[in-house]
């Protein structure tokens, strides 16, 4: 195992420049795939737990739609968009916006109606209630929801090299390829790793703001 | 020494792995099974083929002509990668199968490789003769090797013919390949023997999983060259041009029938028959064969060899 760790990283510093390429490829992809999930999961989250008649129908249609497998959907939509980062981008996108959509739903959804009560008695418009109150409470539901997405989309990122789309995937396809254990190691251990750091730092923060509301109250 | 044996571990495991998805475990993963009788005149010849297109349709031509020339035959194709299907004519399991002049060479014989097409056949017959109780019969003329292609138009537009054309241009336009591509002791062989600049099969290099999706991406103009074999039936399909390996850098990969000694030896008809078949397939005949099956028409692998055994007038 040692040995094999050793050529692993002797691969890497002979293929270097190689490396930090695929690596940066791989970060921003996921970066991105994250932000344009944020972006239109949150509102739609926002959204759905307003509208309580639709909202539960969405919600189990986006719990469906996570259930297509990335892979799937990069090979469907790799006929419209071509190779390279596009289709990669709207598969992991597709796979980023449930969690976050969800955890949106239900961070909202579990705000105590006294408190939304309370808020308007006070005369707060709703979209006071909404910045003051509800996005507030719910934060650390939707950190969590990233948190999910920001793992899955990290990890699945290294599907992009299967269409020309770069990123640490191609290692673990090369390796496999050549039956070559210590390439494969080189794309499999820093996707690890980022996943690893994704999930930590956000469940610490998940964490924090958890333990700052429950002083607050 | 570790590693080599991990990697057969793995190797084997994934090889089982393959026979057992194929349901058909038993016959060749036990080395210990003794050699079956060699068939005499009442036992059908067994003809084997490795998994893919090109071997199944050669295999399946072989079939067809011993058929038409009054032999008895079984079939037994798809049988995996070379290892699979050399493992079961050694083990007596197929009389013969059709592979390559060079994997026979590199792969199976693990010599050095050889430019020239008689001095391929000559070392391979000499190896499999003295190793296996084998023989390899005459090979055809196409040559499936490593190629580089491009679309006819991007060709011309740059006035690309061969490898040594390509170098120019190597600094600035985009291949589309496999993932281990790059990575392969051939491919840095290659780049060394051309001068190719470095960054065709680095920053340049598009690793593209599959096959259709390679020539689908220089179809789109996403990338300028695809790595490919030389029957490929895109090549002929979606009319592109080969490039000339001007240097022969890449060895030459002829098909031809491998045979156990002691079959040929009772039916003398097969070699006759077999060299008779074997002019038939150029480069430009495999790959527009392999087209029908692969391609848009996806026919039957069956069909299309009957068919153009027929139209040849080699078969009734």
């Amino acid at each position: 195992m040692i040995d094999l760790l050793i050529d692993a990283y002797q691969y890497f510093l002979a293929n270097q420049s190689r490396f930090w390429t695929a690596a940066t490829q791989h970060l921003w992809i996921s970066s991105a795939a994250l932000a344009i999930s944020i972006a239109a999961g949150l509102p739609l989250g926002v959204w759905t737990a307003h509208e309580a008649r639709i909202g539960q129908w969405a919600i189990n249609l986006f719990g469906a739609l996570r259930l297509v497998p990335s892979l799937a959907v990069l090979f469907l939509v790799q006929p419209y968009l071509g190779i390279g980062t596009t289709p990669a981008l709207v598969a992991l996108t597709l796979l980023a916006i449930p969690p976050v959509l969800i955890a949106t739903y239900a961070g909202v959804r579990s705000v105590d109606s006294g408190v939304r009560e309370a808020a308007r008695g006070m005369g707060m418009t709703a979209g006071q209630i909404l910045w003051r109150v509800e996005l507030p409470l719910a934060l650390p539901s939707i950190v969590g929801g990233v948190r999910t997405a920001a793992v899955e989309v990290i990890a699945s990122a290294t599907l992009a090299a299967f269409i020309g789309g770069g990123g640490l995937g191609i290692f673990i396809t090369r390796g496999y390829a050549l039956f070559d254990t210590r390439i494969m190691l080189v794309g499999a251990i820093p996707v690890a790793l980022l996943a690893l750091m994704a999930e930590l730092s956000l469940g610490w923060m998940q964490r924090r703001l958890a333990s700052g509301l429950g002083a607050a109250t | 020494m570790v590693r080599s044996i991990r990697f057969l571990v793995a190797f084997t495991t994934l090889v089982g792995l393959v026979l057992a998805a194929c349901g058909a475990p038993a016959q060749t993963t036990q080395p210990t099974a003794a050699p079956q009788p060699a068939p005499t005149d009442t036992q059908p010849v067994r003809i084997g083929s490795k998994n893919f297109t090109e071997a199944i349709l050669v295999a399946e031509m072989y079939a067809l002509a011993l058929e038409d020339a009054g032999i008895r035959v079984e079939r037994k194709f798809n049988l995996g990668a070379t290892p699979v299907a050399h493992t079961a004519l050694v083990n007596g399991e197929i009389d013969l199968y059709p592979e390559y002049t060079s994997t026979g060479l590199l792969e199976v014989l693990k010599q050095a490789p050889i430019s020239d097409a008689r001095g391929i056949l000559e070392a391979v017959r000499r190896g499999y003769e003295e190793q296996f109780k084998a023989t390899w019969l005459e090979p055809s003329p196409f040559n499936n090797t490593n190629a580089l292609a491009m679309t006819r138009q991007r060709a011309d537009e740059l006035g690309i013919k061969t490898y040594s054309d390509l170098v120019a241009f190597s600094g600035e336009l985009k291949l589309g390949g496999p993932p281990e591509f790059p990575e392969r002791e051939d491919t840095k062989g290659l780049m060394a023997a051309y001068g190719f600049d470095p960054k065709f099969i680095e920053e340049n290099f598009v690793q593209l999983d599959t096959g259709a999706l390679r020539y689908e991406a220089l179809t789109r103009g996403d990338i300028d060259v695809v790595v490919a074999f030389g029957t490929d039936g895109q090549i002929n399909g979606l009319g592109l041009a080969l490039l000339e390996d001007d240097k022969n850098y890449y060895p030459i990969y002829q098909i031809a029938p491998v045979i156990r000694q002691d079959v040929l030896t009772a039916n003398p008809k097969i070699a006759e028959t077999l060299n008779r078949l074997a002019p038939l397939l150029t480069n430009d005949v495999m790959s527009g064969l392999n087209w029908q099956v692969d391609g848009p028409e996806k026919k039957e692998i069956a069909d299309v060899a009957r068919a153009f055994l027929q139209q040849q007038g080699f078969i009734k």
